[in-house]
């Protein structure tokens, strides 16, 4: 029986293809329908809220406000991976006095039907007083708009990362280039806008939530709401997708679980669209500075200074940002000389949740732009010069500038590799070709290093029943990528058993003891192993009971059985003998510690731009080095997403806000990519696999897609185009603007 | 027939072969009131009218239920993905996509299999172009399409044995 | 997301139908409801009553020898199932498969999107295009009006209270070639422009052509003066460059989220050279 890097099928989808899937939404209730009164403002104080008018409407329940819904502590970043230790931190509670965003609730109505809550939420009647808001990070770090005056600045965050002596390194470079490189806010936008059900029965607290960090919510709540962490249990239904987004906590859950409090009631809230946009909105980065080349093309040094957009609170995940992204910089390249300042800027706009890759992407547009530009000022190309920058694999394993130690691999080894696999200069020459006849193609490649498997830990269980049939209870809270498959498939081939007998079960604190959740692309690695070992244990113990049962010092355990002194036990007497003898039990846990790991890869991708700048991207392919593939049908699956949002990050998606402060796209005008815009992909894993250090030998996959996709999209476009873009989205506008020069 | 607001109508749908009548406002989405009625397999994803998920058959034809008032359904047919396969036996639509690993998530999911009903009813042997042309009314965040459009592709073939 | 209480009227005749919307102001008639409900659920229009008129026999596709009569009720699926419509006007069928979608052809009509008249809708634009006629039904009985006086500004037309728009007449136009060529940000979308365009040539000079474009003015912009220099004229390099600067120049398009006015000018001459050489 062997499962692990087979494309198995995954064992979930028949609930999610008959329409029998439980999202939040799909949960029926008794009880209340929640809907918010919301700011038009982005600041300004509330000065007065009349709920008189509503409090009157069709199936109105109560109408509760700041003075009604509070908190024991306020909201808090996650500590696990944020230093808090110099961060001016405003303290975020569900409503406040003085509102700091359009969107921002100030109220909630609780009503029996969600339409009648929508009419009772326009005839709250709140009176504003406006405030000056400033809503560009530009204006913003010139602190003189405060958007919280107690913190005397709008500089959250500012903090520098140096490594060696980059001033020097870029005085006595060959060349020295000035860059600009930036991402613009985006959405998300998982499928499925988030939502709860929260229902407080005596002190009891049950909450339903879209979400991909259950144990960690529970923890929160306790801390929050000052109830006890062991009355509180949070579930996972299924998720319709979250990328990063739904590792998150808004004033909305915080308050429908509070409103379910003080009702002593159900309440359910589900995000519309346009509050889903209001709940998530990531990744605006914009980094200015200088780097110092050689004439033989060998990156000496990088400086600037790295501004992050937080909005106007500071949220779980948002300092996430500009914290990693600068010791991501360097990459997988041996530049050691780098200074580079890095702050979290408030602004009265939406606060900001992570997203897929968290900084990676960040980072790595950042290096592999610098790179480019390095390669077209010295007119080198994208292959040589990197190959002239990649840590050798003799130098394995690394440690970077920044003290990040690079595990295991070969990264000039897998760019050789990805060019001939990927006929890279074959498709260059044909798209030079095709040029020459007027057909405005492109052809561009990046690199990426990805940081993935964030610790601490995670946790698995595995049970053995009565019956020989196997539960895996996992930490981990997959919610689309299949992770549930590969588990299984882990633990199959270390028990030796059909997977048709394993059940997966994840997302529940009431079930589940312990854990941290799926994101950072760690769970298939993390889980998996913990997974693995806990199946050892319980094997170990079964061998322990067939030896006694077959009275032997020691059995040998094959392809279902128990064999020793010329006899034999099947997997399920063992099983069932396992319950009835002193000491019975066949259940086995495993928290396993680890810390991260750093897959790798390259990026190719084929942009054609027609003669009014609209662009488009017709094919992308991807060459990686995860290590250990569990089950490459998934694999692919998550590069396929991920290409498909870096296609939507670099030509389509633009979360603009305008000068009020306010969203100024509805989902209809934010361009998620359909059929028409996602490209022709083909995912290919290395036969030359190197690693990781966990049980598994998994690296990790979930991100890489988007890490590195924006930086191949914008160098294929510059290829097809021949200008330069360094900024996400780059849109048809600017494209025919460059076209004409 | 007179409705005033905030008074409801009397409804009649066939919704998978089985009669129902429902009295609803006006106001109210055909998406609502299938999810109400307990068929929760057909999703709200959004509210700009874009996305699909909330994709079922009325007479023959796909339509968005969220931007359906239930009123305009009256004495209609419809069927949902809680309709296509019957007795636990999945429909090659649904087959495929499975195989094809043309789901993550599975909030779209529904609504995409909808659409595929019926777009291969009216094309039988469709190019890769065409599946896409006619689904991009299918908003899917997890898979990138890929898979869907080879999904699509092999359940033509297999339903056109 | 969720729509404003509103009422709902079934009329079982035209007239029933005309004195309801005449005496209610604010009632709206409904027919697909894609572009009405889009606007309920944002609430930034709440009809006091719908009319619902898709029992009004509004739904038919006649083909005289020289026009088609299309009730406005008809579904844009239906159009382009029908074959006698591609043949007899083929401009409408190469527009209509760029709307919305698969879905939404579904549901929406021709007579929906022509009395909602937003500048960024396609059917209007190859309704200028074709010199469609709008039939109007009131209480006093029926008016024709040509598309160049029907559409009068964003969401305006010549519609008054208590009237309904009954028919579109389009002229039969199988002698002429068509194409509809509509650029957008994102599959589905409105366009960022679009270009509606019919030409018959007598030899290889131009006897007519038409230019009408959406998202190019307040209303779907029919280039005449740009028609006017071709006519007569072969269709040179520079007589096409020409006829797209002509017609740019006297566009006005707005700015949005799809393109700033002056990047959608540029496309105005752009998708005008790219339409008229691809009729050679």
């Amino acid at each position: 029986m062997n499962y692990v890097g087979k494309s198995v099928k995954r064992i979930f989808d028949p609930r999610l293809i008959t329409g029998r899937q439980n999202y939040v939404d799909d949960i029926n209730f008794q009880g209340l329908h929640a809907a918010f009164v919301r700011s038009p403002y982005a600041h300004a104080k509330v000065k007065s809220i009349d709920t008189s008018d509503a409090m009157k409407s069709k199936g109105v329940v109560a109408v509760l406000t700041g003075k009604d819904l509070k908190l024991r502590e306020p909201m808090r970043p996650w500590v696990t991976y944020i230093d808090t230790s110099h961060l001016k931190n405003a303290p975020r509670y569900i409503f406040h006095d003085t509102v700091k965003y359009v969107g921002e609730p100030v109220a909630i109505v609780l009503a029996t039907d969600r339409y009648y809550a929508t009419d009772a939420a326009e005839k709250v009647n709140v009176d504003y007083e406006q405030l000056k808001p400033v809503t560009t990070m530009e204006a913003a770090a010139e602190d003189k708009v405060l958007v919280h005056p107690d913190l005397g600045t709008n500089i959250a965050y500012d903090s520098n990362f140096n490594a060696g002596n980059a001033e020097e390194a870029i005085k006595r470079a060959d060349v020295r280039i000035p860059v600009e490189i930036a991402n613009e806010r985006l959405s998300p936008s998982p499928m499925e806008p988030r939502g709860l059900v929260s229902r407080y029965e005596s002190g009891f607290l049950t909450v339903w939530i879209s979400t991909q960090i259950p144990h960690i919510l529970r923890n929160e709540f306790a801390r929050m709401l000052g109830l006890e962490s062991s009355k509180i249990r949070v579930v996972m239904p299924d998720i319709g997708g979250a990328f990063g987004s739904k590792a998150h906590i808004i004033p909305e859950e915080l308050a429908v679980i509070a409103a379910s409090m003080k009702l002593n009631s159900t309440v359910k809230w589900v995000a519309t669209r346009s509050e889903e946009m209001l709940a998530s909105t990531a990744r605006h980065n914009h980094f200015k500075g200088e780097v110092g080349f050689m004439k033989d093309g060998t990156l000496v040094g990088i400086k600037g200074t790295l501004d992050v957009e937080m909005g106007a609170y500071i949220t779980y995940t948002s300092m996430i940002q500009p914290q990693i992204i600068p010791p991501m910089i360097p990459g997988p390249y041996s530049v050691k000389n780098l200074a580079i300042r890095s702050r979290a800027v408030y602004t009265n706009t939406l606060p900001i949740t992570m997203y897929r890759g968290a900084s990676r992407p960040e980072a790595t547009f950042i290096i592999e732009r610098i790179m480019s530009i390095g390669a077209d000022e010295l007119k080198m190309t994208d292959v040589d010069i990197r190959m002239k920058n990649l840590i050798p694999p003799s130098s394995m394993p690394y440690k970077n500038p920044f003290g990040l130690q690079y595990d295991s691999g070969d990264y000039p080894g897998l760019l050789r590799k990805a060019v001939e696999k990927l006929e890279y200069n074959k498709l260059r020459s044909w798209a030079q070709e095709e040029r020459k006849k007027g057909h405005r193609v492109g052809v561009g490649m990046a690199f990426y290093l990805e940081i993935c498997g964030f610790g601490p830990w995670e946790y698995a269980e595995v049970r053995v029943d009565e019956y020989g049939n196997v539960s895996v209870i996992t930490g981990a809270t997959p919610h689309g990528q299949g992770t549930e498959t590969g588990i299984a498939q882990i633990v199959a081939d270390e028990l030796g058993v059909d997977m048709n007998r394993i059940t997966v079960i994840w997302g529940d604190t009431a079930v589940v003891p312990a854990g941290f959740g799926t994101y950072g692309s760690r769970s298939i690695s993390l889980a998996g192993s913990a997974a693995a070992l806990a199946a050892r244990k319980i094997l170990e113990r079964m061998k322990s009971v067939a030896a006694s049962q077959l009275g032997v010092e020691k059995v040998e355990y094959v392809q279902g059985e128990f064999r020793g002194g010329g006899k034999s036990m099947k997997w399920e007497e063992v099983a069932r003998k396992a319950y009835e003898v002193k000491d019975p039990g066949l259940m086995a846990y495993q928290f396993y510690e680890a810390n991260v790991t750093f897959p790798y890869g390259v990026g190719v991708a084929v942009v054609e731009v027609d003669e009014f700048g609209i662009p488009k991207v017709l094919k992308y392919m991807s060459y990686d080095d995860i290590g250990k593939v569990i089950n490459p049908l998934l694999a692919e699956g998550q590069v396929y997403g991920a290409v498909v949002q870096a296609v939507g990050q670099a030509l389509y998606e633009d979360a603009k806000i305008d000068e009020n402060g306010q969203l100024a796209v509805t989902f209809g005008e934010y361009y998620v990519p359909t059929f028409m815009e996602a490209p022709e992909m083909k995912s290919q894993f290395t036969d030359d696999p190197h690693n990781s250090g966990y049980t598994t030998g998994s690296k990790g996959i979930g991100e890489a897609g988007l890490i590195v996709g924006p930086a191949v999209v914008i160098r294929a476009l510059e290829d097809a185009v021949g200008a330069r873009f360094t900024k996400t989205p780059t849109k048809p506008e600017e494209i025919l603007r460059s076209m004409k020069k | 027939m007179l409705v005033r607001p905030g008074d409801t109508v009397k409804v009649t749908m066939k919704v998978n072969g089985a009669k129902h009548e429902v009295e609803v406002e006006p106001r109210k989405l055909l998406v609502h009131t299938l999810r109400d009625m307990g068929l929760t397999g057909t999703k709200v994803g959004c509210d700009s009218s874009v996305c699909g998920a909330c994709t079922v058959i009325l007479n023959g034809r796909p339509v968005k239920s969220c931007t359906l008032l239930t009123v305009q359904a009256d004495q209609g047919e419809i069927i949902t993905i809680e309709g296509i396969s019957s007795e636990g036996k999945l429909h090659p639509i649904q087959e495929a996509f499975w195989e094809n690993h043309a789901l993550q998530c599975g909030y779209c999911t529904s609504g995409m299999i909808m659409n595929a009903y019926a777009f291969l009813k009216e094309h039988k042997n469709p190019t890769d172009e065409e599946i896409r042309d006619y689904m991009h009314g299918n908003i899917c965040r997890c898979t990138g399409y890929q898979n869907i459009v080879n999904a699509v592709r092999e359940a033509a073939k297999r339903m056109g044995q | 997301m969720y729509p404003r209480e509103t009422g709902y009227f079934r009329p079982s005749n035209m007239e029933e139908a005309l004195k309801f919307l005449d005496k209610e102001t604010e009632s709206r008639p409904l027919a697909g409801g894609q572009s009405l409900i889009p606007m309920m659920r944002y609430r930034l229009i709440s009809p006091s009553y719908l009319v619902d008129i898709t029992h009004l026999n509004m739904s038919h596709i006649k083909a005289t020898g020289s026009e088609l009569r299309i009730g406005a009720t008809t579904r844009y699926a239906e159009l382009l199932a029908n074959n006698e419509v591609g043949k007899m006007a083929p401009l409408l069928h190469k527009t209509l498969m760029h709307v919305g979608d698969y879905q939404v052809r579904s549901m929406g009509t021709l007579g929906g999107s022509a009395s909602n008249a937003d500048p960024g809708s396609d059917s209007p634009a190859a309704l200028m295009a074709m010199n469609a006629k709008f039939v109007l039904r009131s209480g006093g009985g029926n008016r024709e009006v040509a598309a160049k006086d029907f559409f009068k500004g964003p969401f305006t037309t010549d519609l008054k209270q208590g009237e309904l728009l009954e028919e579109i007449v389009i002229p039969t136009h199988s002698d002429y070639k068509t194409n509809y060529m509509k650029l957008v940000r994102r599959a589905g979308d409105y366009a960022i422009v679009s270009v509606a365009l019919m030409l018959k040539m007598k030899g290889d000079s131009v006897e007519d052509v038409r230019l009408a474009y959406a998202n190019a003015s307040d209303r779907p912009y029919r280039a005449r003066e740009a028609e006017d220099f071709l006519r007569g004229k072969k269709l040179t390099d520079d007589n096409v460059r020409e006829a797209g600067e002509i017609a740019s120049k006297h566009s006005s398009p707005p700015s949005d989220i799809r393109g700033s006015s002056e990047y959608r000018r540029e496309l105005i001459k752009l998708v005008t050279m790219k339409a008229l050489r691809g009729m050679a």
